[in-house]
């Protein structure tokens, strides 16, 4: 099992996240849904080691998160943020240079070979424009292609997305729903990431976590969990779940 | 493979850049034979190629080989290393704060020295001299912002305006002193105030020459490491960055460095905010080029900027004047051509 979390508990003014236990295997897409406020992406972080969790334990690829170095727990685990925020226009090959930080010294620089994983990382998401274009150019879509390569020059055996289809049109949205896939499939890695979009998790996920506030309502295998009765219980609306040419949609 | 081919940069560009880095040279030799003595080319080469020969020898008079070696050469290594520390101290701080905006003085630095400054030169005396007060306020006003803004909400933001809110206090502070200070007492203030690279010798020099160095170099070695340190805080520990320990490590180098050229050089102003920003426009972002080039530029712009200050009146004046003069129009001209590096 490549992420393990047990009992996880991140409690802050009028919000209180509780995970009893969560397991995101290597080669498979693990998707934590939820509606706005349910804590997808506190758990996220918390299980990234970005936020302090004051209870509980998450092992990654066999270790202790708490004993690791930030430097060790970046070699392991990459996190994909919602979106760039950088104050400074990089190109977009000293952005995800960016992504062999945890494996460089102190007074180190990127070396041939660094810039050789980076390459590849934007060969690998189909980044197609020049590397040396400055990301504020970029449009959303290919700023989270960026994004997701910088977390590949990482290579880590985990990759986190925090809802990575977010503002993006649906042709984008497929593109990095089928890479995230890829990246389980062809790089068996364990592949957790937050959706919104319930048909993109029944499509691609192997497993899904249901959040809602705070409290995981469902885990399982999409075939395993999914009803109209479990979506009206985390939504507070009615869905219908209908089948068309093999597949699961869900209409609100 | 395309992402490894070289940036695409034009060979005219890589020939400014080249002629930069070697600026400070050209500059330092044509600024020896600048001043009030005149002293030919020919001569400052037979000066420097001999410098232990004996009094009278040749064409070069020991008056002569006096001022050059104990009068111009101090100040202009001196110009070379404030010029150099203050851009460099002003980018790594611009990384790590985020801002474009920021400059080395942000954390309240030039207030508190100006405070110390003032304490010694008006109410002690000769006794505590102006580079001690000016160094222990600099770094005291610096002390004092990262002791009121640490703590759970510690980020840039607050940092940043703790440095605005003690650097009013220390102003208020030293406003105190100007106002019980006589005519001659603040006249000399006034012009430590304003900045002054002929007032250090050899001796005084020596040891904040010695923290420029070993500062900026510092900071040169992490010029990568700023890269991601301008990322936001989360990025950076996303990326395996251990965030609070190397921006510590970032501002209190930034500080000594600044704080020592404060002492010994007073309060030469915009270099630190003007520098990065040129260098930015010629070769991007990447603090791994943006770092070296603004020492360099920094230290070349700061000695010509000193070659004025000594050169266009029968008194000199002080250089932080010209610094200012020129780096306001040109952060004006910037601002308005800048809006591609930074948001």
């Amino acid at each position: 099992m490549s992420v393990f979390v047990k009992n996880l508990r991140y409690v802050r003014p009028g919000f209180d996240l509780h995970v009893p236990s969560f397991a995101a295997p290597a080669a498979q897409i693990t998707a934590v849904v939820g509606p706005n406020g349910a804590g997808k992406t506190t758990f996220l972080k918390c299980l990234s080691g970005l936020w302090r969790f004051s209870e509980g334990t998450v092992e990654i690829a066999g270790a202790n998160l708490r004993t690791l170095t930030d430097a060790e727990r970046a070699r392991r685990l990459a996190f994909v943020p919602q979106e760039h925020t950088a104050a400074f226009n990089f190109s977009v090959l000293e952005f995800v240079l960016m992504g062999r930080t945890a494996y460089l010294p102190l007074f180190a620089a990127p070396a041939a070979a660094d810039r050789s994983i980076a390459a590849e990382a934007l060969d690998y998401v189909g980044f197609s424009r020049s590397p040396d274009r400055p990301v504020f150019d970029l449009s959303s879509g290919e700023r989270r292609l960026v994004l997701i390569a910088r977390a590949l020059a990482q290579q880590a055996d985990v990759l986190v997305l925090d809802e990575p289809t977010t503002f993006l049109d649906p042709r984008h949205e497929t593109g990095v729903m089928a890479l995230a896939r890829r990246l389980a499939e062809e790089q068996h890695k364990a592949v957790i990431v937050t959706l919104h979009n319930l048909d993109l998790a029944v499509r691609h996920a192997g497993r899904i976590v249901f959040l809602k506030e705070g409290r995981v309502v469902a885990d399982g295998p999409p075939s395993d969990i999914l009803s109209e009765d479990l979506l009206h219980r985390v939504y507070d609306i009615p869905m219908q779940i209908i089948e068309h040419a093999g597949r699961r949609f869900i209409v609100k | 493979m395309p992402y490894n081919r070289a940036r695409t940069m034009s060979r005219r560009k890589r020939l400014f850049i080249l002629f930069l880095f070697v600026s400070p040279l050209l500059i330092f030799l044509f600024s020896l034979t600048l001043g009030p003595s005149d002293i030919s080319i020919s001569d400052l080469g037979k000066i420097l190629l001999s410098p232990l020969a004996k009094s009278g020898e040749g064409t070069v008079t020991p008056v002569q080989r006096d001022i050059i070696f104990a009068i111009r050469l101090p100040r202009l290594l001196l110009g070379l290393a404030v010029g150099a520390a203050l851009s460099v101290s002003g980018a790594s701080l611009q990384a790590v704060f985020k801002n474009p905006l920021v400059n080395e003085y942000i954390l309240g630095i030039s207030s508190g020295a100006a405070f110390g400054a003032s304490l010694s030169i008006v109410v002690l005396g000769q006794a505590f001299p102006p580079q001690i007060g000016a160094f222990g306020f600099g770094l005291a006003a610096v002390g004092l912002v990262l002791l009121v803004s640490r703590g759970p909400r510690f980020s840039p933001v607050s940092v940043l305006l703790t440095g605005v809110i003690i650097s009013a206090f220390f102003s208020a502070l030293l406003s105190f002193v100007e106002f019980f200070a006589s005519p001659y007492s603040l006249q000399a203030l006034f012009y430590w105030l304003m900045g002054n690279l002929g007032g250090a010798g050899w001796g005084d020099m020596a040891f904040p020459l010695a923290v420029m160095a070993a500062g900026t170099a510092l900071l040169l070695l992490m010029s990568w490491r700023l890269n991601v340190l301008s990322l936001s805080d989360e990025d950076g520990r996303a990326l395996g960055l251990n965030v609070k320990r190397d921006q510590r490590t970032v501002v209190l180098t930034a500080t000594l460095v600044t704080a020592a050229a404060v002492s010994v050089a007073g309060i030469i102003g915009w270099l630190g905010l003007i520098i990065p920003h040129l260098v930015r426009m010629i070769v991007g972002v990447d603090n791994r080029k943006v770092l070296p080039l603004s020492a360099v530029l920094g230290a070349s712009l700061l000695v010509l900027a000193d070659d004025a200050a000594r050169s266009l009146a029968a008194f000199e004046i002080p250089v932080g004047i010209f610094t200012s003069l020129i780096g306001l129009p040109l952060f004006i001209l910037l601002l308005t051509k800048s809006s591609k590096i930074w948001r």
